[in-house]
């Protein structure tokens, strides 16, 4: 990973525009794919394509969107979450069973929620960043720990439900648009303005490019490392919350189902794997193409055992395609 | 006494050895009264599965890889097993194994020959089997033979049968570690330019790597289904981060190229031990996660602070 790339020939303006593109081919062809399945599903489900069914896929993808904000910026760093799953589950079992669906309660919850996420963030970030623990080890134990503490604290049965407030946040309208997809819309702008154009968003990228240049260049890495860990729990938990208040409870296991499809996000959405590539457009680009195919595979009844095979054929197809048009094997 | 002592400071087993030692004694103790080889036999037959996937795991590690899918792999050829046994035992037990190679020789392509991501290649792998299993074998059933399963797990008058295949797949390991094969497996561990440069084809060797793990990992599944009569899709997820805790307690950093397949069967006892320990303890299933992930916290962290005082030291 620490070999030394040629510098690109930037000389060529021509390729320029090209090489736009083919760093973008992944988030690109899954745009591609997006409009020609909604085509597709028209023709199965007639009516299909219309503002409201839209909007509904969009809100579907909201979570999922929201859970990889963090994933995506520990991606970029170089990093993996993987307690992604039991963070979720942990901070929505946390807001339910503290605000017991009573409305006076929803800030101390949501506090606490988040608190929750956030602290389990910090300790993966200071694991990898001090204690250089790899992060798949590190996130992969958290998960563990953070499962045990959730199945202690709820004692094996999550209780409580979610608050009016919340509920409307997760499943109510404003005229033709979801609460939940103009909170989307706002959190995507807010990442993507803070990494293309705060000094935070461009050591993050420095990190993941390259760690070793950046710490010479004067970067605290193990800042910017605890900072995108942290950050990952806290987008994490906050959709557990959101995702708990779209179910009205929590239950175990509710993040099981976002991992893989939080980390497929970010990879469709074309950031390099080892980091320093990419940006928060693809991912949502990335969980929008997933939950349609989800949806989709629904429609036609697909079984859970085909959907998992092809979710990971789906991965595999967009490192392939981020591997052959960004052409450096690193 | 001194040599042998010297012996077992280098030898890089030593401290999953001394751990395991310790846990086995508390174990005995709390146990009370007697032990008995029935009970050794118990025991090889619970960590067997863990022990052999996590062999598996330590060959890709070695050569700086990680393989998340060895869990689900597991699952694919232990309901394979159970679903294709009533057709007849060879063809069943050649299918599973069969199954286990193609998952390896899978991986083994996406990451030795077309350089991905070995996490991210092996967690999109690991999805794929896991829907496999699902496919295979929709609920946790099949058939197993009662005559296999009596064979292979319960105790004859001298010797368990599960304790011959633990030190077998241990010896076949540390064999495979004498070999041309295994050296130049550590060799790409240590230094992929280097033994590139001395002319090992480091990528056909990685291929192979993922290969025997995904092998390994099918022989772990199905000796799981045998052992609990029972194929079951869902088996997978349970096995990802413990064979990855046994890799690392047995000594074998994941950054690889050292370590022993001894030390890599002792971590999985020591995981196995913890648990019956806390069974013993009569505490709920809840801690078992957590002390999981505590334990490889604890384990993998030891080492960096290690490395602290050892450059502190040094200064």
């Amino acid at each position: 990973m620490s070999e030394i790339t040629p510098p690109s020939s930037s000389e060529d303006r021509r390729w320029a525009f090209f090489g736009f593109l083919s760093a973008r081919a992944a988030p690109l062809a899954s745009f591609l794919v997006i409009l020609l399945m909604l085509v597709v599903c028209n023709m199965m489900a007639p009516g299909f394509v219309s503002v409201a069914n839209i909007m509904q896929i969009a809100q579907l993808s909201a979570f999922l969107g929201i859970a990889a904000i963090g994933q995506t910026l520990v991606i970029l760093c170089g990093g993996i979450d993987l307690s992604v799953a039991w963070t979720i589950t942990g901070a929505a079992c946390v807001f339910t069973q503290v605000s017991q669906g009573q409305s006076d309660m929803l800030l101390p919850a949501l506090a606490a929620a988040l608190a929750a996420g956030l602290g389990a963030g910090i300790l993966n970030g200071i694991g990898v960043a001090k204690f250089r623990i790899s992060p798949i080890v590190m996130t992969l134990a958290m998960n563990n720990v953070i499962q045990g503490v959730t199945l202690l604290y709820t004692e094996g049965t999550p209780s409580g439900s979610a608050v009016e407030e919340s509920r409307f946040v997760a499943t109510g309208y404003i005229g033709p648009f979801s609460v939940l997809v103009l909170l989307w819309v706002a959190l995507a702008i807010v990442v993507i303005a803070l990494l293309r154009l705060t000094r935070g968003g461009r050591q993050l990228l420095g990190v993941g490019e390259n760690p070793l240049v950046s710490y010479l260049s004067g970067v605290r890495n193990d800042r910017v490392l605890i900072s995108a860990y942290a950050l990952s729990g806290l987008t994490a938990a906050l959709a557990g919350v959101l995702y708990a208040s779209f179910s009205g409870a929590s239950f175990l296991g509710m993040g099981d189902t976002f991992v893989l499809p939080a980390i497929a996000a970010v990879v469709i959405g074309g950031a390099s794997i080892y980091g320093g590539r990419g940006g928060y457009g693809g991912t949502v680009i990335g969980a929008l193409s997933l939950t349609l195919l989800t949806t989709m595979l629904s429609i036609i009844n697909f079984s859970a055992g085909g959907r998992d095979v092809i979710y990971g054929a789906v991965i595999i197809a967009a490192l392939l395609l981020n591997r052959f048009t960004q052409g450096v094997a690193r | 006494m001194m040599r042998w002592f010297h012996a077992a400071r280098r030898s890089e087993a030593a401290g999953s050895v001394a751990i395991f030692a310790v846990l086995f004694a508390a174990y005995f103790v709390l146990k009370g009264s007697h032990y008995s080889l029935f009970e050794a036999g118990n025991l090889a037959t619970n960590v067997l599965p863990l022990a052999v996937v996590g062999l598996a795991q330590y060959f890709v590690v070695l050569v700086r890889g990680i393989d998340l899918s060895l869990g689900p792999i597991m699952a694919v050829s232990g309901s394979l097993a159970a679903v294709l046994f009533p057709l007849g035992i060879l063809p069943a037990i050649a299918a599973a194994l069969a199954a286990g190679l193609v998952a390896g020789a899978l991986n083994g392509l996406l990451v030795a020959r077309l350089k991905l991501s070995p996490i991210v290649v092996t967690l999109a792998t690991m999805s794929v089997w896991d829907g496999v299993a699902l496919i295979v074998l929709p609920v946790p059933g099949g058939t197993i033979p009662p005559a296999l399963q009596a064979i292979l797990t319960t105790t004859p008058s001298f010797l368990p049968m599960s304790l011959v295949l633990l030190a077998a797949f241990t010896l076949l390991g540390s064999w495979i570690m004498t070999t041309r094969f295994g050296l130049q497996l550590r060799a790409i561990g240590g230094d992929e330019t280097a033994a590139e440069a001395s002319g090992v084809n480091v990528r056909r060797r990685q291929f192979c790597a993922y290969v025997l793990a995904g092998f390994l990992a099918a022989c772990a599944g199905l000796y799981f289904a045998i052992s609990t009569m029972a194929g079951s899709p869902i088996i997978g997820d349970g096995y990802v981060l413990p064979s990855i805790g046994a890799v690392v307690l047995g000594g074998v950093p994941l950054i690889g190229g050292r370590g022993s397949p001894v030390g890599v069967v002792m971590g999985a006892l020591i995981l196995t031990i913890i648990g019956s320990l806390l069974y013993f303890a009569d505490l709920a299933d809840f801690y078992q996660s957590l002390i999981n992930g505590v334990i490889l916290i604890v384990v993998v962290g030891a080492a960096a602070v290690r490395d602290w005082a050892r450059e502190a030291l040094a200064r």
